[in-house]
């Protein structure tokens, strides 16, 4: 490997622009830095990645529809942010564990997540959905930041296993000021775990921009951890794929940490209970609609005569595959029987618990009408 | 049988858990090169090595944070915060995630944590050194916790709290960690008296007195006391503070007919607020007088010269005792 | 077939939106998701995407209204079978999608939202389903670390009285132990009817509640023919009243002192007494003249009217005499009381008397009437007995027994008469009086009753 990562904070900062390897019209570009990384992304892989965020922006926006519809109670909308995700997320192993925030879609999807998975917890039917070990992807996480420690301590798992996955975070902007993330690089640099942290600075924290945030890029505080880093066009999915490629590669051979900043932009609200039109223009808005990361690789493509109608209407009945479960999933949800809100709180069984259920079963059956019965539903 | 300062037991425990499960592992401040602030990990780097006797960063949070990634891992990992007032910072990582995981992906992930904290006061420490937080956690659904009393339950209950499938917080008292006592360190787990529940340390007929940890000790001179008065008290050591072993306290209750509670810990919302209510619920006929509790203060903890005055001591475990049994006591003026 | 469309909760709690325009009109055909509307909710201008494809219906509000959630806001036409085609992919755009043949159900309005505002009244949900199993069932399951031993069927015998606290507290001020009294309520409660009827049994008499358990009455003896002996369970009332009776036997050292007197002089006062206009409507008996007698001999005797509390380690002397007067009724023995009865003239006595009797005979005793005397009266005269052994009250120093008046020969003036004989037998606590004591006030009482004139000597 000839590449050296940049851990000189003086360089770093001096970036004005992150590492891209193509343009928002399309164009490909070469960085010293990345190239090696992507040397191997064909047509074919191309077309694989375009897919790959075609269909996460169609469930991304099937998802917010349902919510308008009344189908589900609240949607964090990942759109502008694929690449970084679907990028990233197809640069690891299968057996790397990721460690998700709650907006990333685009990873639970190149993960394998099914239709319904993607709808159940924001209906409310269930507090998550897919088996982590399943998927090797652990519940998207709410408490913001939480789950960058979540990362180390399996990373640390990782080293007295001696084997070689890497544990993946990911979180936003916004997360870099919790302490929770502070500590994780604390101890992920100590003890030189195999951790990779993906910061999707899509820059804003629901209503504040990134400069409440930091006073400096992001990536240049990891190297004041000890912890290499880059940053990247996250609206370029080949940057985004080689800078990945780079940081599994860093820990996955023991050399520790790294980190990566990928620089994007939130194009949708922070929840479709937000109105982002009370803090940002639609000029911002529209600028980056300019840079955006499907028309960018699909004019790449076109220029490569790799794509075509046949591939795009393909693309579209697979997102459309995909978007009728979630929906059927979503408006056939039956919601569990009342008494199935006691289920799982332990492990082994506890007194206290255990009385509670009993008490409460029989009030469930104290009443005439089935709907409240304690028995469970059928189906 | 050997004779151990809870401490020496504690540490025999963690050495017996990590013997006999190498997916245990041992985190938290000054455990490894140091042995621990309260040597009670003593030996167990030198015994284990670094992999897994771990000297973690200054972070509380970052500790219990990384010990549920090792936990997603299939690691059993066991932190010692390193004072009771210490764990605040690491509050949001065991209510949000330590006892919730099991319940949010629905039995897949479990979470094996023992969290052990050195707990409540007595020692003359300086400010938040000498803190019983143990009523925020029992209110915490998801988390079991516990509080020992002396050396044999400390070696016990210490690798059933490991063995668990289930998030423990452990409290071991530290007034009491050179206190000694008989310990079977041959004791089978499955023989032992299960986690959950509580002993009746001293039999009695008159009144029910319920506590756990360090005040045991208070308790069971307040009973001697008592016997002076021809006031025979029963005591019972919890053990376990969620769940709590109500059989055994209502048997207690319905045979005597009168409770006292007491703890370290603040007065108002504390764990004997809880004990109280539900023995209300379970035997208020049985209850010749009001249950009445026996608490810190509700103030911060005290400077150590004053400590005495905030920590409840015989004389006002029997003033309470008095209470109930109708007879002349602090409060028999006073309407409450 | 007809699809209505509700506004949702737009966000986590929002009751109504406001329609800002409509982008399509009825007759449209409308593809999934399509926009149909901007709506302005308390946080936002959202557009609505159509959740079906079909043909536009109606539209229920027209643009400026302000829509509660949960309100129908159009009703489509939509096909039952798959149709249509998919719009063109643009990276930004909705797939729109041909229905899936779902049904007409309205979407699920999910979110808080605003609860409904409803007109009804609040009420509750019908019960009566199913079983309600025992409230203090204590569900126990075993885990390894957690398992509770299953012990063997909980051991009651150490366990007190079930009651209430303001049931127990009755029970303390009328001296009430708990354990000896027989529970009716649910599950071995000690009910407050419990307390007063077993208050009514220690002093005799039946209670002011009405009747309850079968347990105070003396159970049907029926003995199969040809029986050689019939079972009557010793429970309630009659167990009650035993083992008071045997905690004061065996407390207080009984001794029983008698006097024969002449009480003619008594009976000719009566019989004056009786004929005396100005006292018409005032039975006055033996039994007021006894009463009479007693209180003022209490007054020079107040060991026989005193109590021993053990537990103070005092005599308690009382100042007044609250004075039982035993009655016999269907029940059983009853000792109610009249309070401050040292106070009451002799019409007062014998009004009281009667008074006691009747309500005693009625079943009407209060609880008060029943608890507190200081020394009792027993006539057991009416039985046509002349003397015995009466059983202290519990708690009192003395009780007379009255026996029958008998015309007999008697030494009357030096030579021997035909005169009215009554014979008087006073137990006392040994603790509290001795011998002397004891016969002395005997013979004070006996005194008046010879010579009712003697009383101004005694007050």
């Amino acid at each position: 490997m000839t590449y050296t990562p940049i851990t000189d904070t003086e360089r770093l900062l001096s970036l004005d622009e992150p590492l891209q390897l193509l343009t928002p019209d399309g164009r490909r570009r070469h960085d010293p830095q990345l190239d090696e990384w992507a040397d191997d992304l064909d047509a074919t892989a191309l077309r694989g990645l375009y897919r790959d965020m075609a269909i996460a922006r169609r469930v991304d926006a099937e998802g917010v529809a349902l919510q308008r519809q009344g189908q589900l109670g609240l949607w964090a909308p990942a759109q502008g942010q694929e690449a970084v995700q679907i990028g990233t997320a197809r640069a690891c192993r299968r057996d790397d564990f990721l460690f998700p925030s709650y907006r990333e879609l685009g990873v639970l999807l190149v993960r394998g997540a099914a239709p319904a998975d993607t709808v159940l917890t924001w209906r409310g039917e269930v507090p998550s959905t897919f088996d982590p070990y399943a998927l090797d992807v652990a519940p998207p996480q709410i408490i913001i930041g939480a789950q960058s420690l979540h990362a180390v301590g399996y990373a640390m798992g990782i080293q007295r296993d001696e084997t070689d996955q890497v544990a993946v975070a990911y979180f936003g902007d916004g997360a870099t000021s919790q302490g929770d993330v502070n500590e994780a690089m604390v101890f992920a640099s100590s003890f030189a775990s195999p951790v990779v942290f993906v910061c999707s600075n899509n820059q804003w924290a629901i209503s504040e921009p990134v400069t409440v945030q930091a006073k400096h890029p992001i990536a240049g505080r990891a190297p004041g951890f000890g912890i290499p880093s880059l940053r990247v066009d996250g609206n370029d999915v080949i940057a985004c794929t080689a800078a990945m490629r780079w940081a599994l590669d860093h820990a996955r051979s023991g050399e520790g940490p790294a980190f990566l900043e990928a620089v994007t932009y939130r194009m949708g609200p922070h929840t479709t209970s937000d109105d982002p039109t009370r803090y940002r223009s639609a000029d911002d808005v529209e600028q980056w609609r300019a840079r955006d990361p499907l028309t960018r690789l699909e004019a790449h493509l076109r220029s490569m005569d790799a794509f075509d109608d046949a591939f795009t209407a393909a693309v579209d009945a697979d997102a459309l595959a995909y978007t009728t479960e979630m929906r059927a999933a979503a408006i056939g949800a039956v919601t569990k029987p009342a008494l199935a809100l006691l289920d799982d709180v332990y492990a082994t069984p506890h007194t206290g618990l255990a009385e509670q259920r009993a008490h409460f079963a029989a009030y469930l059956d104290g009443f005439a009408d089935e709907s409240a019965s304690s028995e469970e539903v059928a189906g | 049988m050997t004779q151990l300062t809870m401490g020496k037991a504690l540490g025999a425990g963690l050495r017996r858990a990590m013997a006999d499960d190498d997916r245990v592992l041992l985190m938290g401040e000054d455990i490894g090169r140091l042995g621990g602030v309260f040597r009670i990990t003593d030996g167990l780097l030198d015994e284990f090595g670094g992999k897994r006797v771990i000297d973690t960063p200054l972070a509380e949070s970052g500790i219990v944070g990384t010990a549920v990634g090792l936990a997603f891992r299939g690691f059993r990992p066991v932190v010692e915060i390193q004072f009771d007032g210490f764990v605040y910072p690491a509050f949001d990582q065991i209510v949000c995630q330590v006892a919730k995981l099991h319940y949010r992906t629905r039995g897949r992930v479990k979470m094996p944590i023992t969290i052990r904290i050195p707990w409540a006061g007595g020692v003359g420490a300086a400010e938040h050194h000498s803190e019983s937080p143990e009523a925020y956690f029992v209110h915490t659904a998801g988390l079991r916790v516990v509080a020992v009393s002396n050396p044999q339950d400390a070696y016990t209950m210490l690798r059933q709290a490991i063995a668990s499938d289930d998030p423990v917080v452990f409290f071991e008292p530290k007034r009491l960690y050179h206190s000694k006592g008989e310990v079977d360190l041959d004791a089978h787990l499955a023989d032992a008296p299960p986690m959950g529940v509580a002993r009746v340390v001293r039999e009695g007929s008159d009144v029910t007195l319920l506590t756990y940890g360090a005040q045991v000790g208070v308790a069971l001179d307040a009973a001697t006391a008592a016997e002076d008065e021809g006031v025979s008290i029963e005591v019972i050591d919890l053990r376990s503070l969620s769940p709590v072993d109500y059989r055994t306290v209502t048997a207690s209750v319905r045979k005597t007919g009168r409770v006292v509670v007491t703890h370290e810990a603040a007065r108002e919302a504390g764990v004997a607020a809880e004990l109280i209510t539900s023995v209300t619920e379970k035997c208020f006929h049985y209850l010749e007088a009001a249950p009445v509790r026996v608490t810190g203060h509700d103030i911060p903890y005290p400077p150590a010269k004053l400590e005495k005055h905030h920590l409840p001591d015989l004389d006002r475990i029997l003033d309470a005792v008095d209470r109930v049994l109708g007879r002349p006591n602090s409060l028999s003026e006073v309407v409450l | 077939m007809i699809a209505e469309f509700r506004l949702p909760d737009l966000g986590e709690g929002l009751p109504e939106a406001e329609i800002v325009q409509w982008l399509v009109a009825p007759g449209d055909p409308v593809a999934l998701n399509q926009t149909i509307a901007e709506v302005e909710t308390a946080k936002a201008i959202v557009e609505l995407p159509s959740p079906f494809a079909g043909v536009v219906g109606e539209l229920k509000h027209a643009a400026g209204d302000v829509v509660a959630v949960g309100e129908p806001l159009i009703v489509f036409e939509v096909d039952g079978d798959p149709s249509g085609e998919p719009a063109p992919s643009a990276p930004d755009a909705v797939v729109a999608a041909p229905s899936t043949g779902e049904t007409q159900d309205p979407p699920n309005l999910v979110g808080y939202g605003a609860p409904p505002r409803s007109t009804s009244r609040p009420q509750r949900r019908a019960r009566g389903g199913g079983r309600i199993p025992a409230a203090d069932t204590l569900v126990l399951e075993a885990a390894p670390h957690d398992a509770v031993p299953d012990a063997a069927p909980e051991d009651t015998r150490h366990e007190r009285p079930r009651s209430t606290p303001p049931v127990r507290k009755l029970a303390k001020d009328l001296g009430v132990d708990l354990a000896l009294v027989e529970a009716s309520g649910v599950s071995g409660l000690i009910t407050r009817a419990d307390v007063e009827e077993y208050a009514a049994r220690v002093g005799g008499a039946p209670s002011t509640a009405p009747v309850q358990a079968p347990a105070d009455r003396v159970p049907a003896a029926t003995a199969p023919p040809g029986a050689r002996e019939t079972r009557i369970p010793i429970r309630g009332v009659r167990k009650a009243t035993a083992a008071a009776m045997v905690r004061s036997a065996f407390t207080a050292p009984h001794v029983t002192t008698f006097l024969t007197v002449d009480v003619t002089a008594t009976v000719s006062l009566l019989d004056a007494l009786r004929a005396d206009r100005r006292l018409e409507g005032h039975r006055i008996g033996v039994l007021a003249i006894v009463a009479k007698a007693v209180c003022l001999a209490l007054s020079r005797h107040p060991e026989l009217n005193s109590r021993w509390d053990e537990e103070a380690a005092e005599i308690v002397q009382y100042h007044y005499v609250n004075l039982g007067i035993a009655a016999a009724t269907e029940r059983g023995l009853v000792v109610p009381n009249i309070k401050d009865a040292d106070a009451l003239d002799l019409t007062g006595l014998a009004d009281a008397i009667g008074d006691l009797a009747q309500t005693a005979r009625a079943g009407r005793s209060a609880i008060d009437q029943l608890m507190g005397g200081t020394f009792s009266i027993t006539n057991f005269g009416v039985f046509g007995v002349d003397a015995g052994t009466p059983i202290l009250n519990p708690g009192e120093a003395g009780i007379l027994g009255v026996g029958a008046v008998r015309r007999q020969p008697w030494e009357h003036e030096g030579a021997i008469a035909l005169r009215d004989v009554m014979t008087l037998s006073l137990s006392f606590d040994h603790r509290l009086a001795d011998g002397e004591q004891g016969s002395k006030f005997l013979r004070d009482v006996a005194d008046v009753l010879r010579e009712p004139g003697r009383a101004m000597l005694l007050r």
